[in-house]
Protein backbone atom coordinates (compact mmCIF):
# COMPACT_ATOMS: atom_id res chain seq x y z
CA UNK A 1 0.00 0.00 0.00
CA UNK A 2 3.03 2.36 -0.11
CA UNK A 3 2.74 4.38 -3.41
CA UNK A 4 4.03 8.48 -3.68
CA UNK A 5 1.18 10.13 -2.54
CA UNK A 6 1.55 8.50 1.01
CA UNK A 7 4.94 8.42 1.17
CA UNK A 8 4.46 12.69 0.46
CA UNK A 9 1.67 12.72 3.29
CA UNK A 10 3.80 11.12 5.79
CA UNK A 11 6.34 12.64 4.93
CA UNK A 12 4.53 16.13 5.67
CA UNK A 13 2.49 14.29 8.65
CA UNK A 14 2.93 17.65 11.01
CA UNK A 15 1.87 20.41 8.19
CA UNK A 16 -1.50 18.47 8.08
CA UNK A 17 -2.25 19.27 11.61
CA UNK A 18 -2.72 23.24 11.11
CA UNK A 19 -6.02 23.62 12.86
CA UNK A 20 -6.76 24.81 16.37
CA UNK A 21 -9.85 24.85 18.33
CA UNK A 22 -11.17 27.97 20.41
CA UNK A 23 -10.67 28.89 23.76
CA UNK A 24 -14.58 27.73 24.38
CA UNK A 25 -13.59 24.66 24.12
CA UNK A 26 -10.90 24.30 26.53
CA UNK A 27 -13.44 26.46 29.27
CA UNK A 28 -16.64 24.12 28.11
CA UNK A 29 -14.73 21.14 29.07
CA UNK A 30 -13.14 22.16 32.39
CA UNK A 31 -16.87 23.83 33.45
CA UNK A 32 -17.99 20.58 32.83
CA UNK A 33 -15.68 18.55 34.73
CA UNK A 34 -14.65 20.77 37.73
CA UNK A 35 -18.27 22.45 37.68
CA UNK A 36 -17.87 25.59 37.92
CA UNK A 37 -16.59 28.26 34.82
CA UNK A 38 -13.07 29.57 35.81
CA UNK A 39 -11.78 30.86 31.85
CA UNK A 40 -9.12 31.04 29.73
CA UNK A 41 -7.25 33.94 32.22
CA UNK A 42 -7.24 31.44 34.58
CA UNK A 43 -4.69 29.11 33.02
CA UNK A 44 -2.74 32.31 32.25
CA UNK A 45 -2.07 33.32 35.32
CA UNK A 46 0.96 33.05 37.00
CA UNK A 47 -0.36 33.45 40.68
CA UNK A 48 -2.30 29.94 40.33
CA UNK A 49 1.18 28.54 39.28
CA UNK A 50 2.93 30.09 42.42
CA UNK A 51 0.22 28.84 44.85
CA UNK A 52 -0.11 25.26 43.36
CA UNK A 53 3.52 24.89 43.67
CA UNK A 54 2.97 26.25 47.24
CA UNK A 55 0.22 23.89 47.47
CA UNK A 56 2.74 21.07 46.58
CA UNK A 57 5.29 21.99 48.61
CA UNK A 58 3.20 22.13 52.17
CA UNK A 59 1.49 18.84 50.88
CA UNK A 60 5.18 17.15 50.18
CA UNK A 61 6.07 18.33 53.74
CA UNK A 62 3.48 17.25 55.54
CA UNK A 63 3.26 13.88 53.67
CA UNK A 64 7.04 13.27 54.62
CA UNK A 65 6.41 14.10 58.07
CA UNK A 66 3.60 11.62 58.39
CA UNK A 67 5.58 9.44 57.05
CA UNK A 68 8.52 9.97 59.38
CA UNK A 69 6.51 9.66 62.33
CA UNK A 70 4.61 6.18 60.95
CA UNK A 71 7.50 4.37 59.60
CA UNK A 72 8.01 2.13 62.16
CA UNK A 73 4.18 1.24 62.93
CA UNK A 74 3.27 -0.02 59.44
CA UNK A 75 6.04 -1.18 57.00
CA UNK A 76 3.13 -1.29 54.25
CA UNK A 77 1.73 2.14 54.46
CA UNK A 78 5.09 3.43 54.80
CA UNK A 79 6.33 1.79 51.48
CA UNK A 80 2.95 3.16 49.80
CA UNK A 81 3.60 6.52 51.39
CA UNK A 82 7.28 6.40 50.23
CA UNK A 83 6.29 6.15 46.88
CA UNK A 84 3.65 8.68 47.11
CA UNK A 85 6.10 10.67 48.56
CA UNK A 86 8.28 10.24 45.66
CA UNK A 87 5.84 11.03 43.39
CA UNK A 88 4.77 14.34 45.54
CA UNK A 89 8.81 14.82 45.38
CA UNK A 90 9.20 14.80 41.37
CA UNK A 91 5.55 16.56 41.16
CA UNK A 92 6.54 19.39 43.37
CA UNK A 93 10.03 20.02 41.31
CA UNK A 94 8.31 19.96 38.20
CA UNK A 95 5.95 22.37 39.25
CA UNK A 96 8.22 24.70 40.41
CA UNK A 97 10.14 24.65 37.09
CA UNK A 98 7.01 25.21 35.14
CA UNK A 99 6.04 27.71 37.59
CA UNK A 100 9.55 29.38 37.01
CA UNK A 101 9.43 29.13 33.45
CA UNK A 102 5.87 30.15 32.47
CA UNK A 103 6.47 33.37 34.56
CA UNK A 104 9.49 34.09 32.64
CA UNK A 105 7.44 33.79 29.21
CA UNK A 106 4.60 35.12 31.01
CA UNK A 107 6.99 38.25 31.37
CA UNK A 108 8.02 38.41 27.49
CA UNK A 109 4.51 38.44 26.29
CA UNK A 110 1.91 39.39 28.34
CA UNK A 111 -0.40 40.71 25.75
CA UNK A 112 -0.32 37.26 23.93
CA UNK A 113 -3.67 36.00 23.20
CA UNK A 114 -4.54 32.04 22.36
CA UNK A 115 -1.23 30.60 20.12
CA UNK A 116 0.26 27.30 19.32
CA UNK A 117 2.09 27.07 22.62
CA UNK A 118 -0.75 27.45 24.66
CA UNK A 119 -3.39 25.73 23.16
CA UNK A 120 -0.74 22.55 23.28
CA UNK A 121 -0.18 23.66 27.18
CA UNK A 122 -3.61 22.93 27.62
CA UNK A 123 -4.68 20.12 26.03
CA UNK A 124 -1.48 18.68 28.48
CA UNK A 125 -3.01 20.54 30.95
CA UNK A 126 -5.96 18.77 30.78
CA UNK A 127 -4.65 15.35 30.14
CA UNK A 128 -2.39 15.74 33.02
CA UNK A 129 -5.80 16.46 35.00
CA UNK A 130 -7.25 13.41 33.80
CA UNK A 131 -4.11 11.51 34.71
CA UNK A 132 -4.23 13.17 38.13
CA UNK A 133 -8.00 11.50 38.38
CA UNK A 134 -6.91 8.18 37.12
CA UNK A 135 -3.60 8.47 40.03
CA UNK A 136 -6.15 9.11 42.75
CA UNK A 137 -8.78 6.12 42.28
CA UNK A 138 -6.26 3.58 40.80
CA UNK A 139 -2.53 4.26 40.95
CA UNK A 140 -0.30 2.52 39.31
CA UNK A 141 3.45 3.29 37.80
CA UNK A 142 1.98 3.30 34.52
CA UNK A 143 -0.06 6.29 35.54
CA UNK A 144 3.13 7.45 37.89
CA UNK A 145 5.13 7.65 34.52
CA UNK A 146 2.03 9.10 32.03
CA UNK A 147 2.18 12.38 34.85
CA UNK A 148 5.90 12.51 34.82
CA UNK A 149 5.98 12.08 30.98
CA UNK A 150 3.59 14.92 30.84
CA UNK A 151 5.32 17.33 33.24
CA UNK A 152 8.21 16.41 31.21
CA UNK A 153 6.63 17.67 27.91
CA UNK A 154 5.50 20.61 29.50
CA UNK A 155 8.87 21.60 30.42
CA UNK A 156 10.30 20.77 27.06
CA UNK A 157 7.29 22.84 25.55
CA UNK A 158 8.03 25.90 28.01
CA UNK A 159 11.78 25.69 26.88
CA UNK A 160 11.36 25.70 22.99
CA UNK A 161 8.59 28.83 23.73
CA UNK A 162 11.72 30.34 26.26
CA UNK A 163 14.39 29.54 23.26
CA UNK A 164 12.24 31.04 20.55
CA UNK A 165 11.47 33.97 22.59
CA UNK A 166 15.26 34.50 22.96
CA UNK A 167 15.86 34.42 19.75
CA UNK A 168 13.86 37.02 18.79
CA UNK A 169 11.21 34.57 16.73
CA UNK A 170 8.06 35.84 18.96
CA UNK A 171 8.20 39.26 16.85
CA UNK A 172 7.77 37.37 13.70
CA UNK A 173 5.13 34.77 15.12
CA UNK A 174 3.34 37.89 16.33
CA UNK A 175 2.79 38.64 12.95
CA UNK A 176 -0.42 37.17 11.96
CA UNK A 177 0.59 36.22 8.10
CA UNK A 178 3.53 34.82 9.36
CA UNK A 179 2.29 33.31 12.01
CA UNK A 180 -0.73 31.46 9.85
CA UNK A 181 2.41 30.38 7.44
CA UNK A 182 4.32 28.93 10.15
CA UNK A 183 1.77 27.14 12.39
CA UNK A 184 1.70 23.67 11.57
CA UNK B 1 -6.73 15.85 18.92
CA UNK B 2 -8.78 18.83 17.44
CA UNK B 3 -6.89 18.03 13.76
CA UNK B 4 -7.87 14.16 13.76
CA UNK B 5 -11.43 15.37 14.80
CA UNK B 6 -11.60 18.32 11.93
CA UNK B 7 -10.78 15.91 9.43
CA UNK B 8 -13.05 13.15 10.14
CA UNK B 9 -16.19 15.77 10.50
CA UNK B 10 -15.26 18.35 8.10
CA UNK B 11 -16.27 21.20 9.89
CA UNK B 12 -15.02 23.72 12.80
CA UNK B 13 -17.89 23.92 14.80
CA UNK B 14 -18.91 19.83 14.89
CA UNK B 15 -14.84 19.06 15.26
CA UNK B 16 -14.84 21.57 18.34
CA UNK B 17 -18.16 19.85 19.95
CA UNK B 18 -16.57 15.87 19.28
CA UNK B 19 -13.36 17.14 20.95
CA UNK B 20 -15.58 18.39 23.94
CA UNK B 21 -17.99 15.49 24.19
CA UNK B 22 -14.40 13.12 23.84
CA UNK B 23 -12.92 15.06 26.82
CA UNK B 24 -15.68 15.10 28.89
CA UNK B 25 -16.23 11.08 28.22
CA UNK B 26 -12.52 10.36 28.63
CA UNK B 27 -12.48 12.05 32.27
CA UNK B 28 -16.30 10.86 33.22
CA UNK B 29 -14.94 7.17 32.27
CA UNK B 30 -11.65 6.93 33.36
CA UNK B 31 -11.99 3.22 35.03
CA UNK B 32 -12.69 1.49 31.32
CA UNK B 33 -8.89 2.78 30.86
CA UNK B 34 -6.54 -0.18 31.67
CA UNK B 35 -3.31 0.45 30.55
CA UNK B 36 -3.29 -1.93 27.69
CA UNK B 37 -2.92 0.76 25.16
CA UNK B 38 -1.31 4.17 25.66
CA UNK B 39 -2.89 6.71 27.45
CA UNK B 40 -2.50 9.14 24.17
CA UNK B 41 -4.31 6.52 22.19
CA UNK B 42 -7.20 5.59 24.38
CA UNK B 43 -7.90 9.42 24.43
CA UNK B 44 -7.12 9.60 20.59
CA UNK B 45 -9.59 6.81 20.15
CA UNK B 46 -12.24 8.49 21.94
CA UNK B 47 -11.62 11.69 19.66
CA UNK B 48 -12.38 9.65 16.61
CA UNK B 49 -15.50 7.57 17.97
CA UNK B 50 -17.14 10.92 19.16
CA UNK B 51 -16.79 12.36 16.14
CA UNK B 52 -18.07 9.64 13.79
CA UNK B 53 -20.91 9.36 15.76
CA UNK B 54 -20.91 13.35 15.27
CA UNK B 55 -20.57 12.92 11.66
CA UNK B 56 -23.16 9.66 11.44
CA UNK B 57 -25.83 11.94 13.07
CA UNK B 58 -25.30 14.60 11.41
CA UNK B 59 -25.19 13.16 7.79
CA UNK B 60 -27.20 9.75 7.67
CA UNK B 61 -26.14 7.93 4.40
CA UNK B 62 -22.65 9.49 4.15
CA UNK B 63 -20.56 6.61 5.21
CA UNK B 64 -18.88 4.12 3.21
CA UNK B 65 -21.67 1.20 3.47
CA UNK B 66 -20.66 -2.43 3.09
CA UNK B 67 -19.16 -3.68 0.09
CA UNK B 68 -17.22 -6.49 -0.40
CA UNK B 69 -15.35 -5.90 -3.62
CA UNK B 70 -12.10 -4.78 -4.18
CA UNK B 71 -10.51 -2.32 -6.11
CA UNK B 72 -7.11 -2.81 -8.11
CA UNK B 73 -5.08 -0.55 -6.68
CA UNK B 74 -3.80 2.36 -8.89
CA UNK B 75 -0.31 3.08 -8.42
CA UNK B 76 0.41 5.90 -11.43
CA UNK B 77 0.39 8.86 -8.85
CA UNK B 78 3.72 10.06 -10.79
CA UNK B 79 1.42 12.14 -12.80
CA UNK B 80 0.08 14.53 -10.16
CA UNK B 81 3.19 14.35 -7.65
CA UNK B 82 4.90 17.32 -9.44
CA UNK B 83 3.88 20.86 -7.18
CA UNK B 84 1.78 19.22 -4.26
CA UNK B 85 2.13 20.24 -1.85
CA UNK B 86 0.36 20.14 2.03
CA UNK B 87 -2.09 23.00 1.33
CA UNK B 88 -3.22 21.00 -1.47
CA UNK B 89 -3.68 18.05 -0.74
CA UNK B 90 -5.02 19.15 2.37
CA UNK B 91 -7.70 21.19 0.75
CA UNK B 92 -7.92 18.33 -1.75
CA UNK B 93 -8.98 16.01 1.67
CA UNK B 94 -11.72 18.17 2.63
CA UNK B 95 -13.75 18.05 -0.53
CA UNK B 96 -13.63 14.64 -0.54
CA UNK B 97 -16.77 12.76 0.30
CA UNK B 98 -17.38 12.25 4.49
CA UNK B 99 -16.90 8.50 4.28
CA UNK B 100 -13.98 8.67 2.19
CA UNK B 101 -12.19 11.59 4.09
CA UNK B 102 -12.87 9.44 6.79
CA UNK B 103 -11.19 6.14 5.55
CA UNK B 104 -8.74 7.96 4.58
CA UNK B 105 -7.98 10.10 7.15
CA UNK B 106 -7.45 7.43 9.63
CA UNK B 107 -5.30 5.32 7.48
CA UNK B 108 -3.46 8.09 6.02
CA UNK B 109 -3.12 10.27 8.63
CA UNK B 110 -4.00 9.06 12.06
CA UNK B 111 -1.84 5.42 11.29
CA UNK B 112 -5.13 3.00 12.01
CA UNK B 113 -5.03 -0.41 10.01
CA UNK B 114 -7.95 -1.52 7.82
CA UNK B 115 -8.65 -4.08 10.82
CA UNK B 116 -8.90 -0.75 13.18
CA UNK B 117 -10.95 1.09 10.55
CA UNK B 118 -13.66 -1.49 10.13
CA UNK B 119 -14.36 -1.57 13.85
CA UNK B 120 -13.91 2.02 14.45
CA UNK B 121 -16.71 2.33 11.39
CA UNK B 122 -18.11 -0.88 11.42
CA UNK B 123 -17.35 -1.36 8.09
CA UNK B 124 -15.85 -4.64 6.28
CA UNK B 125 -12.04 -4.77 5.96
CA UNK B 126 -12.49 -5.07 1.73
CA UNK B 127 -14.84 -2.20 2.19
CA UNK B 128 -12.70 -0.20 4.47
CA UNK B 129 -9.65 -0.94 1.32
CA UNK B 130 -11.83 -0.05 -1.74
CA UNK B 131 -12.79 3.15 0.33
CA UNK B 132 -9.32 4.29 0.34
CA UNK B 133 -8.26 3.23 -3.30
CA UNK B 134 -11.71 5.02 -4.35
CA UNK B 135 -10.58 8.30 -1.97
CA UNK B 136 -7.13 8.09 -3.09
CA UNK B 137 -8.71 8.33 -6.66
CA UNK B 138 -10.94 11.10 -5.93
CA UNK B 139 -7.45 12.96 -4.75
CA UNK B 140 -5.95 12.01 -7.87
CA UNK B 141 -8.77 14.06 -9.75
CA UNK B 142 -9.00 17.05 -7.75
CA UNK B 143 -4.73 17.37 -7.45
CA UNK B 144 -4.95 16.65 -11.28
CA UNK B 145 -7.19 19.10 -12.16
CA UNK B 146 -5.67 22.27 -9.47
CA UNK B 147 -1.93 21.81 -10.91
Amino acid sequence: MKDQFEEFVRSNRNAFDDKEPTGKVWKNIETSVFGKARGISFWQNITIWRAAAAVFMVLSAYLFIEKYSAVNTDSVASANTAALKEFTDIEQFYFEQISHKTQLIDDFQRAEGLNGFTHDFKQLEAMYMVLKEEMKHHPSQKVKDALVLNLLVRIDLLNQQLHKLEDGDYKEEADPKKKASKEV
Amino acid sequence: MFNVSYRITGSFDDAEDALQEAFISAFRNLESYRGDATFGGWLKRIVVNKSINLLQRRKHESLPENEDWDLAEDTDSTTYMDGLSVEKVRDAIQQLPDGYRAVLSLYLLEGYDHQEISEILGISESTSKSQLNRAKGKLREYLSKKI
